[in-house]
């Protein structure tokens, strides 16, 4: 189902993002970078475009960066140039072990925890299905 | 191809990135700039009719570039600090991570508050030959003890220093004149003290703020950065 919210631009969209909405954003994008680098290597602007058309999840672009960097620290992604011919050279990222152990941690998490969300929330969504029938 | 004046606005802002991450080991920094300039030049090559207006759309979706590198200085700076023994490296990064929020501003205070006393310790060392009456451990009345300077006086008398006096009072600096009798405790164990001390407080602080970094600093970084999705500008696909 597309909310008329989703039908804003982008910025629009944001700017009239909840703040608690904006939380649960920001709380799951560490795992939406992870995930979209699962068994794949992906260079900046792909990671963008696969969190945008897979999760809807946006920010500004040099934040990516700044994450990626981070969680290279960490030693859950690993990189390397690569010369692909587009006249520049791009930075690919991978999982490592590590990252994709975490990765698997942080999605077993996020499954039980929306599924027991769910549940919870699901009288509140058939209510309103019934409202929007009515009308 | 691009035309001189888009070139020109890229380099502007790459040249801004540059300049506000300097103290970031250059190789560090030469990456993270060679990787947002593969990102700016990726975009352009996604946009056709690239003109001024839309370069400065596209490097305003890429962020501040001021806010960028500050961000990226500090995640630096926190990484290494991590793995690191140095006290300098420690002050210096949870000065800049005291500036972020309530975890930082803790660390950083404790932080100086540690190596005020270790410089404190140390500078008795250096200075009992030049003031030997003045440098000591002294106690005063109401049981105070301060490890420094006193100013000799039997009435509002005055002691700076790393001042004591159990169970609850600790201040760098003086606790106040007091009026009475007051005894130096060390003597020439002045400077085993001094050293002890030093060696001490230096050690502690180093540890507990390579702690605070490793236990906090990465989970504050990841607040801080991701609250710029709230004003997130996808605008990649145009």
């Amino acid at each position: 189902m597309v909310s008329s919210k989703d039908m804003l631009p982008a910025e629009d969209r944001i700017a009239t993002a909840d703040p608690w909405e904006a939380q649960l954003r920001k709380g799951s994008l560490e795992m939406a970078i992870l995930a979209s680098l699962w068994k794949r290597r992906l260079y900046g602007l792909e990671i963008l475009r696969a969190l945008e058309s897979g999760s809807g999840l946006g920010m500004l672009e040099g934040t990516l960066y700044l994450i990626l960097n981070r969680i290279k620290s960490a030693g859950l992604v690993d990189s390397e140039w690569v010369d692909a011919g587009s006249g520049h050279p791009r930075k690919y990222y991978r999982l490592t072990a590590t990252g994709e152990e975490r990765l698997r941690a942080m999605a077993e998490s996020w499954s039980d925890f929306s599924a027991k969300i769910n549940e919870l929330i699901a009288p509140v969504l058939r209510r309103q299905e019934l409202a929007n029938v009515e009308r | 191809m691009l035309n001189d004046k888009v070139t020109e606005a890229v380099d502007r802002y790459l040249a801004v990135i540059r300049k506000h991450s300097a103290g970031v080991s250059p190789v560090e920094r030469d990456e993270f700039i060679e990787e947002i300039r593969g990102h700016i030049l990726d975009r352009i090559i996604a946009t056709n009719g690239l003109t001024q207006d839309r370069v400065a759309d596209l490097l305003r979706s890429i962020g501040d570039p001021k806010k960028l590198a500050a961000e990226f200085k500090t995640q630096v700076m926190l990484h290494h600090a991590a793995k690191s023994i140095s006290p300098w490296l420690m002050l210096r990064s949870t000065l800049r991570w005291g500036m972020t929020g309530f975890a930082g501003a803790v660390a950083l205070l404790i932080t100086l508050v540690g190596y005020g006393c270790t410089l404190i310790s140390f500078l008795c060392i250096l200075l009992k030959p030049f003031l030997p009456d003045h440098i000591g451990l002294w106690l005063g009345p109401d049981r105070t003890i301060t490890l420094g300077y006193w100013n000799r006086h039997l009435v509002g008398s005055e002691a700076y220093g790393i001042s004591v006096r159990p169970p609850f009072d600790f201040v760098l600096g003086t606790l106040g004149r007091t009026n009475g009798p007051v005894h130096d405790l060390a003597g020439q164990n002045i400077y085993t003290i001094g050293l002890l001390c030093g060696v001490a407080f230096l050690i502690a602080t180093t540890l507990f703020a390579r702690w605070m970094i490793t236990r906090f600093a990465s989970r504050k970084r990841r607040h801080s950065l991701t609250q710029e999705t709230s004003q997130a500008q996808p605008r990649y696909a145009e």
